[in-house]
């Protein structure tokens, strides 16, 4: 009974996720607000499905190497984008921009 | 039953959220937009693929799911480097 908070929790997040990704003004403030709702969302998701499912248990280890996987591949590469979003010469739209004190 | 009612909200919210996301896509004012539309988007359909395999009862999908996650990460370090290396070209 108390899993289904863990879903409830994961499509409450996909969803604002989706909203701050539509409405927020910048790349950088999106790409926060994508990264957010990936990650934790979609390994919440999965663990509710790891949980519930009456399955063999090789199954479930294929789906705790997925969360797994998710959890560390998905801030790699919103980092990655990040700092190529950067280079590529989009500015963020914000008054102090620390990013370009350490990196001139 | 009640779980697979839920299952099925759940694959109908996360396609919506997609759907929602498109719109990045299509209508993003610069390319790092577009990317990272379409970076949230593969990893929604991560999970996507993870709830069909669990609800139809078809576990060989986990596998699909897993090859996607890595392709959508290999591409994204792809992107990223590319636009860093465009950018320091121009």
């Amino acid at each position: 009974m108390l899993e289904v908070l863990l879903l409830l929790f994961g499509e409450a997040v996909m969803l604002f996720g989706a909203l701050g990704i539509l409405r927020f003004p910048d790349v950088y403030t999106r790409l926060h607000a994508a990264t957010k709702c990936d990650t934790g969302g979609a390994m919440s998701i999965i663990l509710y499905l790891i949980i519930t499912m009456n399955a063999p248990a090789l199954v479930r280890a294929k789906l705790l190497v997925l969360a797994f996987l998710i959890a560390m591949m998905n801030p790699m590469v919103s980092h990655a984008l990040a700092r190529g979003a950067y280079r590529y010469g989009v500015k963020p739209k914000v008054v102090v921009d620390m990013y370009a004190w350490d990196n001139p | 039953m009640a779980q697979e009612g839920l299952l099925v909200s759940a694959f109908y919210l996360l396609v919506f959220t997609a759907v929602l996301i498109t719109y990045r896509v299509l209508r993003g004012p610069t390319l790092p937009d577009r990317i990272v539309g379409l970076n949230t988007i593969t990893t929604k359909v991560v999970v996507i693929i993870a709830l069909v395999s669990v609800m139809r009862g078809e576990y060989y999908l986990i596998d699909l799911a897993i090859v996607l996650l890595m392709v959508n990460s290999v591409g994204g370090l792809i992107l990223a480097k590319y636009m860093e290396r465009r950018g320091a070209g121009a």
